[in-house]
């Protein structure tokens, strides 16, 4: 199988070169034969890259140690699912499979236009085989084949990174490959109505839905690795704006920006510009994202680096589609102008705008962040690293004012909104806002940015809520039906609109629970059996943990083996005198590596996570002492949850409408608005 | 036999991909029931635009007289776009369809009696007293227009 995969892979580059040519020259010469030879292209693609997927992962379950990238991310005793995995364990194999999911959603869109929107597939098709050229050029030519073989087959492996032995490297790293390659068929789209010069919001229509799949994956992508840092690093965070975090967010920034700015193009026919800019941005930092993760480009910075050619190929890539978007940007630039303009500064227009330009401007900053060290080395000769006290001064005000726009764009209506009925809408939101910040100062929180982050919250969730009851009980009113159906009947009729509300609340659900961090609370001691630590959470009450013994074992991998070595802690713990929990933290040593890590205890409630981390067990001594450090996490488990509402009302907005009965085919009389107008 | 197999898949892809260009067969051509229709796409933001409209005052988003201005340009913009065989077309499209039905639903509302005429707000039909504000509504046996 993996010979099988070896000889596909040279045989995609010239299919996916030859299908990307006839793309665009059938859609120039209108040769309808090319058009359908390169169509085919992309399912032959989708083929082939499954087989060299299928190779490579043959290649790590067969433990076929002579393959470089097997030998370098693999062992014998390692778990059978992580050899699967091992296919987006190290920049080679990520490569193919950021690849096959591209070649995959290629050939979905290629199938669902078949024949719809012929004007715009014969470019679409070529910008998607184009890209898939070079990726597959970067494979065979830029030092990462990944069936590239050792002079010699070692015994073993060197085996997989502790850190990503960790079930979230199954669900994680393809959720948000998932989202970076979904993102590409809108790129596509826009690529070929700047060709075609069709620029009216026919690729918008096209493509919403496939932008929405793209943030779908993007944003459940971060929140994965979110919750697989806070349990697998060990320290009790979630996000640590590290190059490789940021890379993730980058496109995520412009994808939702895009999300929002789509919606002026298609209602009031303005931005188009911005919109064309803000999907080639997204597409870039799509790529960008993907080879910085593996490139070792920022991760040089601290010696990590595999290979730098690869970086260099990239960086000229992104050049040349930049270039490009922009060339054809310009050249078109007559036909993009707006059909409208702002009627008035208070308008969801407005607002709108906003938003977009505070999370360019967001984007922007951790752009700079990330990149700083390499600017200062090849300025200064100096790599300066910045860290989170620069992202959270420049990020928490402006993502607090975006979490504020999300209250106020709902309120506001379209075109223009009278600074009267202004005043009224906000009355309750603001009064919302202003009980919640009084009732927290009179319990003595003076936390600046927790206190805007629950006050706003608050003000958010009140504005969310009230058009949701006020929507209901206008289309009660109006259809006589009761309160649950119109309810489903208003979610139906505007699916984007409500399930964009879910998701708003799922953001502020999120906030809150960053909110949460300024109250952490956290205790460390040096525990012999039967000895106690105690936590006070922010709460008030008192976890008392109680360290009752310490276990060893070396459990069988499913491959064979022993792949790692446990010491595994026993804690009870107890609140108000109650036992609530037991905890098993463990220190993991995985001999293959000769490196150690850590599995924190764990003890969720609604409210907060009692998080309990074994910073060292003490072997030596006789005594089996550990040291610990236990944290009380007000609010974190509000940030999961949180994504999951996002996740649903994600969900709501890319579900598509049910065909809707028109009065004509119900045999009823058909009332229009040219009737209507005679009345 | 790792060439022949080789060969054997390079050749079966081939012929699969190339073999549009030797039969002359060709993807489906330009246009046909799919073309867009720009007018068609406007027509439907415009009836869009009134149906939010329509929302936000129901909502009281927006006061009367904005609401009054506003619909009065939406409904110029809409109508524009309804002339002729514009309109004969909304039958054959749901969205356009759903939405007019919807915009024609507050309008037999209005003309039934239904608004209230201490507090403007338009109520279901079948209502003998504002949901609002409780005063009794006058007219709402009138039948649909």
């Amino acid at each position: 199988m993996t010979a099988v995969g070896e000889v596909a892979l040279w045989i995609a580059l010239p299919v996916a070169l030859w299908g990307a040519v006839l793309a665009f020259a059938g859609g120039r010469s209108g040769r309808f034969d090319f058009v359908l030879s390169a169509e085919r292209t992309v399912y032959a693609l989708t083929f082939l890259l499954l087989l060299v997927s299928a190779g490579i992962v043959a290649a790590f379950v067969g433990d076929r140690y002579e393959f470089w990238y097997v030998a370098s991310y693999s062992n014998r005793e390692l778990d059978t699912y992580f050899k699967v995995a091992g296919l987006w364990a190290g920049q080679r194999g990520s490569l193919v499979f950021w690849t096959l999911l591209l070649s995959v959603f290629s050939s979905v869109a290629v199938f669902q236009n078949r024949r719809r929107n012929r004007e715009f597939m014969p470019y679409v098709a070529g910008t998607l085989l184009a890209v898939q050229s070079f990726l597959l050029m970067a494979l065979l030519f830029a030092d990462v084949n990944p069936f590239e073989r050792l002079g010699f087959t070692p015994a073993n492996g060197r085996g997989l990174n502790p850190q990503l032995q960790n079930y979230w490297m199954t669900i994680h790293p393809p959720t948000l490959y998932l989202g970076f390659t979904a993102f590409a068929i809108p790129f596509a789209f826009a690529v070929s109505a700047l060709l075609t010069g069709r620029l009216d919001s026919r690729w918008i229509a096209v493509t919403r839905r496939w932008v929405l799949l793209s943030w779908f994956f993007l944003t459940n992508g971060i929140v994965f690795g979110m919750r697989w840092a806070y349990e697998e690093l060990g320290w009790g965070g979630y996000w640590f704006w590290d190059p490789v975090e940021n890379a993730s967010l980058l496109p995520w920034l412009t994808a939702t920006a895009f999300v929002h700015s789509i919606q002026i193009q298609e209602n009031r026919a303005m931005l188009k510009v911005w919109n064309m800019g803000l999907v080639a941005a997204t597409f870039l930092l799509t790529i960008f994202a993907t080879f910085l993760t593996r490139s070792g480009l920022i991760e040089s910075v601290h010696s990590f680096a595999e290979n730098l050619t690869i970086a260099y190929v990239f960086l000229g890539f992104l050049g040349v589609v930049a270039a490009v978007c922009a060339a054809l940007i310009v050249y078109r630039l007559p036909q993009l102008r707006g059909e409208n303009h702002l009627q008035s500064f208070l308008s969801r227009e407005s607002a709108f705008l906003f938003n977009n330009l505070l999370f360019v401007g967001i984007a922007f900053a951790v752009a700079w962040g990330t990149l700083y060290p390499l600017f200062t080395e090849g300025f200064f000769g100096q790599k300066i690293n910045v860290g989170p006290p620069y992202y959270n001064r420049v990020n928490v005000p402006v993502g607090l004012i975006l979490l504020g726009l999300m209250g106020v764009g709902p309120v506001i209506a379209w075109r223009r909104a009278s600074r009267r009925n202004l005043a009224k809408n906000f009355a309750w939101p603001v009064a919302a806002a202003a009980a919640v910040a009084a009732a927290l100062v009179a319990t003595g929180v003076r936390h600046w940015a927790a206190l805007a982050t629950f006050s706003i919250s608050a003000f958010v969730m009140t504005v969310i809520a009230t058009e949701f009851v006020k929507g209901t009980a206008a289309r009660s009113r109006i259809s006589g039906e009761g309160r649950g159906r119109s309810l489903l009947g208003l979610v139906r009729r505007n699916r984007r609109r409500w399930g964009g509300y879910v998701v708003h609340a799922g953001v502020v659900v999120i906030f809150t629970g960053f909110a949460g961090s300024a109250f952490d609370v956290a205790v460390a001691g040096d525990l012999a059996p039967g000895e106690s630590l105690s936590v006070r959470s922010a709460f008030g009450h008192e976890y008392v943990l109680t360290y009752e013994s310490l276990s060893h074992s070396r459990p069988r991998s499913s491959a064979g083996g022993e792949n790692d070595w446990r010491w595994t802690a026993l804690v009870t713990v107890r609140r108000g005198g109650e036992r609530v929990a037991v905890m098993r933290p463990e220190r993991r040593f995985y001999p293959v590596m000769d490196e150690s890590s850590t599995e924190v205890g764990l003890h969720s409630t609604v409210l907060e996570d009692l998080y309990l981390i074994p910073r060292d067990v003490d072997l030596d001594g006789g005594e089996d002492r550990v040291s610990f450090e236990a944290k009380a996490l007000p609010l974190v488990p509000w940030i999961w949850f949180g994504g999951m509402v996002v996740a649903a009302g994600t969900l709501v907005a890319l579900w598509p409408a049910g065909r809707v009965k028109s009065r004509a085919a119900a045999g009823g009389a058909a009332p229009s608005l040219a009737a209507g107008r005679a009345a | 036999m790792l060439i022949a197999g080789g060969i054997a898949l390079a050749a079966g892809v081939l012929l699969f991909v190339l073999e549009p260009v030797f039969s002359g067969r060709g993807a489906p051509a330009y246009g046909g029931d799919d073309r867009w229709d720009e007018a068609a796409a406007k027509r439907r933001v415009a009836l869009s635009a009134l149906r939010d409209l329509e929302d936000d005052r129901a909502t009281g988003k927006i006061d009367e007289r904005d609401y009054a201005e506003l619909r009065a340009d939406l409904s110029r913009e809409a109508l524009s776009r309804l002339d002729g065989e514009a309109a004969a077309q909304l039958d054959g499209d749901p969205a356009a369809a759903a939405l007019e039905e919807e915009i024609a639903d507050m309008r037999r509302a209005l003309r039934a009696g239904l608004k209230c005429g201490a507090c403007r707000h338009v109520n279901g039909r079948g209502a003998r007293h504002c949901g609002r504000c409780g005063m009794p509504l006058e007219g709402r046996a009138a039948p649909d227009p």
